[in-house]
Formats: C-alpha cells, structure tokens, sequence
C-alpha cells in the first residue's frame, strides 16, 4: 500500500524515481529481458553465421509455445492451473485442418473464426466443471485431457487434413524488414489486442484479485465463480490460437497433442507468474518460452548430446528460478 | 559489498562458459575442403531398438567414409512442429545435408523449401516425405505389410480373427503398411479383424505395445483369436503370452533380435510359429551414405515404382521358425555378438553401408 502510494506521488515529482520503481515492479520481466539479450550474445559467440533465418525459425517455433503459456498464465493468474491445454490445442489443429481441407481461402477466414469460437467454448466447459462441481481444477482439467484428446482422435484418427494458403503465409517470413518475423508480429499484435484491453478493465482486476486473495476479493464484491469462468474461456481463446498457430507452421492437422501443457507450467515458473495466483504478466512467460527454445537451439550448435540436453534444459529452468527469487529476497531486505 | 562481490562472481563465471563454448566450435571446425557438416534429426521412438540402431549406424557411417568433419544428432521425441524446429536448428548450424527420420510426410515441408534454398541437401530415411527436393531412402513398407499379412492368413487356413498391432499413427512407414496390410486382407474375405479394420497403434513404443496386449490377455479377448500381426513390436506380445500361459496363436513380427531369439527356442516359448520381416535400421547409415553421394555430386539410382520421385526402396524378405532351412537363416542373422536384443539383426544395407558390426554398436560419430 505505501509502495503504491509513494509511486503515485513521486511520478509527478521526479520522473527518474517513477522509472525506477517501474522497473522494480518488472524487475522480473527485465531481468529475462537481460538473461535473453545475454543468451542471443551467446548464440552469436558460438554460431557467429546465426542470422535472419535462425530469428524467423525461432520465432515460428515459439509462437505456438507463447500462445500456449499466455493461455496457461492466465488461468494461474486467477489461482487456476489447466491440465488439458495440450488436448485443447491439439481438438483445435485437427478441426482447422479438417474443415479446411479442399475449401476456398475464404472459407478458411470462417474456419478460423469458428475455431476460436470452438476454443472459447472448450475453456468454458472447463471453467464452468471447476466452479460448479467444486471439483479441484487440477482433477477437472487432468480429466478434460483425456476427453478434448480423445475428440481430437474422433475427428481425425491420423494426422491429415489441410490448411487455407494465407494461413501459413501469415506466419512465416518476414515484414518489412527481414528482421522483423511475421510470427512475432502476429504473437504482439494478438497478445495485445485480446489481453491488454481485458487487463486493463474491471475483468483483469477481477482476475488478479481472485487469484492473490479469493476471500478478499468476494468481499469486494467480485464475482469469484464467474471471474474464474471468464479466465478459462479466455486460456480456451489462447488454446485455440495456440492450435491455429500449430495449423499455420505445419500445414496439418495432429491429433496427438504435442508437449505443450508441461511446457507452458514451465514457461509460466520461468516467466515469473506466482503459481499460487495473482502475482505476475504474460509477458514473462512469453519471454520464458524464447529462452527455453534458444537454449535448445544453443544445444544444437554446441552438439550437445540430445538427451544430456533435456537434462540441462530442466537445471537451467530450476537455476534460473532459484537466482530470481534469491535476487527478489534480498531486493525486499535492502 | 555482498551484492557487488556476487555480480563479479556471476560475471566470472558468464565469462568461462563463453569462453569453453568458443573452444568447443573451435574444435569442430572442418579442417580440409572435402569434409561435411551432416545434420541428423530423428523426432520420435527414443528408447526403441530400431530408432536407437538407425541413429547409431548413421553415426558409424559418418565416421568410417571419412567425409564428415561433424555430425550434430537430434533424437528426441517430439511433434511435427517440434521436428520443424529441430530442422531448422540445423539450417542456422550451416550443415552441408540433414539425414531425418519424418514424424510426417508433408508437415515437414516448409523447413525442407528453407533447406534447399540454403543449399542443404535433403535425405528423408524410413520413411518418405512429399517435398519433391528431398531423396527418400526407406524400407518397401507395402510389401513389408504383405509379406506378413500373407504368411500370417495362410497359416490361418484363410479363416480367422487376427489381432492387429500396428505403429505409429501418421507415420508415413505405418501409412504404407496398412495399405499392404488391407491389399492382402481384399484377397481373403474370411478373415477378421479386431478391435476394428483400423487395429490399434502402439506408436512403436514398448510399454504401450506390453499394456495393449495385457489389456487385451486380462479381458479374455485374446482366447478369441487365431493369429496376431505386430509392426515390429512383437517380442513383448510373446513373452506378455507366456506370462498370462496362453497357448501361443501365429505372429508375425520384424527382424529384432529378442523376437528371432523366442523364435529359434522351442523350450522357452513351445508351440510358437512365427515370421520375421526385415526392415532394416541401417536407413540412418545408408542415409548418410545418400547425402554423402548427393553432396559429391554422384548419380543415384531411383526407383520409379515408388509413390515419389528420388527414392531408394530396399527390398524386405519374411522369414519363418516352420522348416530346417529357415531356422537356419533366422540363426545366421543372429551372427553378430554384442548385439542389443532390441536392435534390428538387418545391421548393414548392401552397396550402402561400410561400417563394421562393431563400429555400429560402438555408436560413435566424428568428433566425439
């Protein structure tokens, strides 16, 4: 509260303090922004031929991971978590690609669309479980795993199916400038678009107020069951870009889910989003799957044996958390 | 202090991690004109014998031709997308050809048109993709599936049920089998298939091929049934047999040197009557012999019976446990020692492998 305050008054007075406190409220967030600049040095250092087409091929390869984090950080955000992530994009890639195969570019705009749709509702179901059931979400969500990945399966038994032209194009290659990749673009402007607004009205007020205190925040006068709803169909809306987006990079259609719900807790646990809720950005977690793939892609240049890599991939996860939270601890004390 | 005296430790430390990783490209730099960068991604089957052969006689071969100045391997598993990105890993290392094993005939295909604009050459093993760039070099898995499938319905009289194992879903080699599978069953209309006409995958993955056949044992379904096809996952099916003491029905199963092992040990598993198809895991060596020659410019002899352009089939021949003469085959494949029981026995592809048995097994590349 006299954090809060302070800031309040010294940004009128002093515009360096204000820029300080900004950046300690990020300090997290810079702090990735720091370790993934040092981490691009590196790649430089080893693979000094790393260049346009490792960015384009770093930024496709993250985008369907970044979606898949932002979906998850939202949920955990509200003191959530949700097991079926995974299984929601894979229902969402395998509807795209089958309703997309043999139709007009056009069609593939209503596709899209629908989709989305499709995605808002699978989190809705999931959200509505959790708040009417009472059931625990990790229990709730665990479940829906199996049953968004078994539709997946119903609707196309092997992988298959096709995709609208544009929808590929709107992700590979480059805007503009060849530095600039169309992944990343698409990845700000969708992130901005969809979250910014909500973070910014009383739903991610809500949001963050029923994930750092859920009694505190019902007193308030916040609709906790219906907050919670709202957060799962927003993660599904996430899911189902997250699926698209996996429509875009490979063409098809994949039934069997691919590895993103563990990798979006992770990227969540390194983008400094508190997994007890309430406390920290989307943006981290986006920033948390970069580094997670930069570093396997740093493996690759310095041949490192692929399975030590999955090992060292999970210390580094571990070590980095460690250090943040150390430098976090005695940033309070001082 | 402490805070300052920590950041000069962390530097420190930033500092020796650059420094050993500039030493280590250093070291793996080519040092003459006439050797390749090679690149391998294989994105799925970590843990299984054929996988875990391929990658190893793709390793040996690179080291015997003497052409490879480093091999960088990529063996996870992975989704397509997954795959998509290891490829590109390898376009950004500056490989001179990527050998891989596709999780899918045409998800690939965007990083294989970025290969080939780079000037990488493009060999996919085990199994084709639809890219008309890159050369395919696989095992005939059409006639693999018939071979069996035939063996397997003839014993059967031409009347029964059969259980069907397959692999894994999407994977083009699993594609073609089941299309070989179905041509013979057409000529057979008195056999049965179950659980349906589209059998169940395994994904090539041992504990899900031993959990679908105790599943299948525990719920009295198995007492049903006149003959089982595997896609290679069959020495697990045997012993999952024995364990529940069934009598043994027919199997049909793939050169793997457990499943050779139970065929030629009539006091270990009585009664059991089976056939081993070979489907060669020396694709990875011969792969990288193909990439090799494309990179040197020699001609390659295609086969134009093949669903695409640029590809070399290899031949599968099915060998029985029924006659003197073909037990005797099965027992000269098993020549080898040292041999991993998982493994392939098929470790060497005529024409197109020069490693040794034991070069293979070392499962050593250049440089390392």
């Amino acid at each position: 509260m006299s954090a809060l305050s302070g800031t309040v008054d010294t940004a009128r007075a002093r515009p360096a303090d204000a820029l300080a406190a900004w950046a300690r409220r990020n300090a997290w967030d810079l702090g990735l922004v720091g370790f993934l600049v040092g981490l691009l040095v590196f790649t430089k250092l080893i693979q000094p031929s790393y260049g346009v087409p490792g960015v384009q091929g770093l930024a496709i390869s993250v985008l369907p991971l970044a979606l898949a984090a932002v979906a998850q950080a939202i949920v955990v955000l509200s003191g959530g978590i949700d097991l079926s992530l995974g299984s929601m994009m894979a229902l969402v890639n395998v509807v795209a690609a089958t309703q997309m195969q043999g139709q007009s570019e056009e069609f593939g705009v209503a596709v899209v669309l629908g989709a989305l749709l499709l995605g808002l509702a699978l989190g809705a179901v999931n959200g509505s479980l959790i708040v009417l059931t009472r059931v625990p979400d990790i229990v709730v969500t665990l479940a829906m795993s199996f049953v968004w990945a078994g539709f997946a399966l119903l609707v196309l038994p092997t992988p298959g199916g096709g995709s609208a032209k544009w929808l590929p194009e709107l992700v590979t290659g480059s805007l503009g400038n060849e530095w600039i990749p169309k992944a990343a673009v698409v990845l700000i402007i969708v992130v901005a678009l969809i979250w910014i607004p909500v973070r910014r009205s009383w739903l991610g007020l809500s949001l963050y107020a029923i994930g750092s205190n859920r009694l505190a925040a019902f007193r308030s006068g916040v609709s906790v069951g219906r907050t919670r709803i709202l957060a799962y169909t927003l993660m599904g809306l996430f899911a189902a870009l997250g699926g698209l987006s996996l429509t875009a990079s490979t063409g098809i259609g994949i039934p069997v889910p691919g590895p993103y719900t563990l990798l979006s807790v992770a990227a969540v646990v390194l983008g400094g989003v508190s997994l007890a809720g309430g406390r920290g950005s989307v943006f981290g977690p986006i920033l948390g799957v970069i580094i997670l793939q930069l570093i396997r892609t740093d493996m690759t240049f310095l041949d490192v044996d692929t399975n030590l890599a999955t090992v060292l991939q999970g210390l580094i996860l571990i070590g980095v958390v460690m250090i943040g939270s150390l430098v976090q601890i005695r940033a309070s004390r001082a | 202090m402490t805070q300052a005296s920590t950041r000069i430790r962390l530097l420190v430390g930033v500092a020796a991690i650059m420094v050993a990783a500039s030493a280590c490209t250093g070291a793996a730099s080519p040092s003459g004109a006439t050797t390749y960068k090679i690149g391998y991604s294989n994105g799925g089957g970590v843990g299984n014998g054929f996988r875990e052969e391929q990658v190893c006689t793709a390793k040996a071969q690179a080291l015997v031709s003497g052409q490879v100045s480093g091999l960088t391997t990529i063996h996870r598993n992975t989704d397509a997308a997954g795959q998509l990105s290891d490829i590109r890993d390898l376009i950004s290392k500056g490989v001179n050809a990527i050998v891989f094993n596709p999780n899918d005939k045409a998800a690939l295909n965007p990083a294989l048109q970025e290969a080939k604009a780079a000037g990488i050459k493009t060999v996919s093993v085990d199994a084709y993709v639809t890219d008309p760039n890159t050369y395919n070099l696989y095992n005939n898995q059409v006639k693999y599936a018939e071979l069996g499938a035939k063996w397997l319905f003839d014993q059967l009289g031409g009347k029964g049920t059969v259980y069907y194992m397959r692999g894994l879903a999407g994977h083009p080699a699993d594609s073609d089998r089941d299309i070989g599978f179905k041509n013979i069953l057409k000529d057979y209309p008195n056999i049965k298939v179950v659980p349906n006409a589209n059998g169940v995958a395994t994904g090539w993955d041992p504990p899900t091929a031993t959990k679908l056949i105790n599943d299948f044992l525990a719920s009295g379904q198995y007492d049903t049934i006149q003959g089982i096809w595997t896609s290679g996952m069959d020495s697990m099916v045997v012993d999952a047999i024995k364990a529940a003491h069934k009598p043994f029905v027919p199997i049909v199963g793939a050169d793997l040197g457990a499943f050779v092992k139970q065929l030629l040990d009539p006091v270990g598993y009585p009664g059991l009557k089976g056939v081993a198809v070979t489907n060669t895991a020396a694709v990875g060596g011969a792969g990288i012999a193909l990439a090799l020659k494309l990179l040197k410019g020699e001609a390659v002899t295609t086969d134009p019976s093949a669903s695409q352009p640029n590809t070399v089939l290899l031949k599968p021949v099915a060998v029985d446990n029924l006659s003197d003469n073909s037990k005797a085959q099965l027992k000269s494949w098993q020549s080898v020692p040292g041999l991993d029981p998982n493994w392939p026995l098929g470790i060497q592809i005529d024409g197109w492998t020069t490693y040794t048995p034991a070069q293979a097994i070392a499962c050593k590349g250049p440089g390392g």
